[in-house]
């Protein structure tokens, strides 16, 4: 995989292809451009978070529009990408809001996927040269 | 890590080693910056939970 030096500017298409795989696979797009030790971390640090969320018994939340903030907290749970879609294929996420620490994995849940969103942003700036 | 002190702990962890792979680039500040992140959250954490204790609701 090429190195991205500070000031290499990507293609566009790249750029958006980096951040795509980015969103899929937390810590991919760092990999991909090279920040092996950043990559690994976040690739390691953000589905373990997710995990740690689901074991929690927090809620991967519905897209409920008539719920606006049901509906920001499930954008957030989208943002881990993949581990999001197995967790669902796999049915898990249903919450079980009589649990102690129901709450505690929802933040788990919700911040993993905003965590993973700034470092899809992370990737963008490198692919652009500007870090 | 299911009482209040392991979940926050280890959300402090998780977002502490997040932001710092993310606000650093060398190996060295990387811990420096993580570790002055883990102790302010998780000491922030126990410290708003003390100011909080008095409070009936």
């Amino acid at each position: 995989m090429p190195i991205a030096a500070a000031g290499h500017v990507r293609s566009t298409l790249d750029t958006y292809l980096i951040c795509a795989v980015g969103w899929a696979l937390p810590g991919a797009g760092h990999l991909w451009l090279g920040r092996r030790q950043k990559g690994l971390i976040f690739l390691i640090a953000l589905p373990l978070m997710f995990a740690c969320g689901l074991w929690l018994e927090g809620r991967l939340f519905p897209f409920e529009l008539t719920q606006p903030l049901v509906a920001l907290a499930a954008f957030a749970d989208i943002g881990v990408g993949v581990p999001y879609v197995v967790a669902k294929a796999m049915s898990q996420g249903a919450g079980r809001a009589i649990a102690p620490t129901f709450e505690y994995g929802n933040a788990f849940l919700i911040v993993a996927g905003l965590l993973n969103m700034l470092v899809v942003l992370d990737a963008f700036d490198v692919a652009q040269g500007r870090k | 890590m299911t009482t209040h002190l392991g979940a926050m702990v280890a959300f402090a962890l998780f977002v502490s080693v997040v932001f710092a792979a993310l606000m650093r680039d060398a190996p060295g500040e990387q811990l420096r910056f993580g570790l002055r992140l883990f102790g302010g959250l998780v000491g922030g954490g126990i410290l708003a939970g003390w100011l909080l204790y008095p409070l009936p609701f």
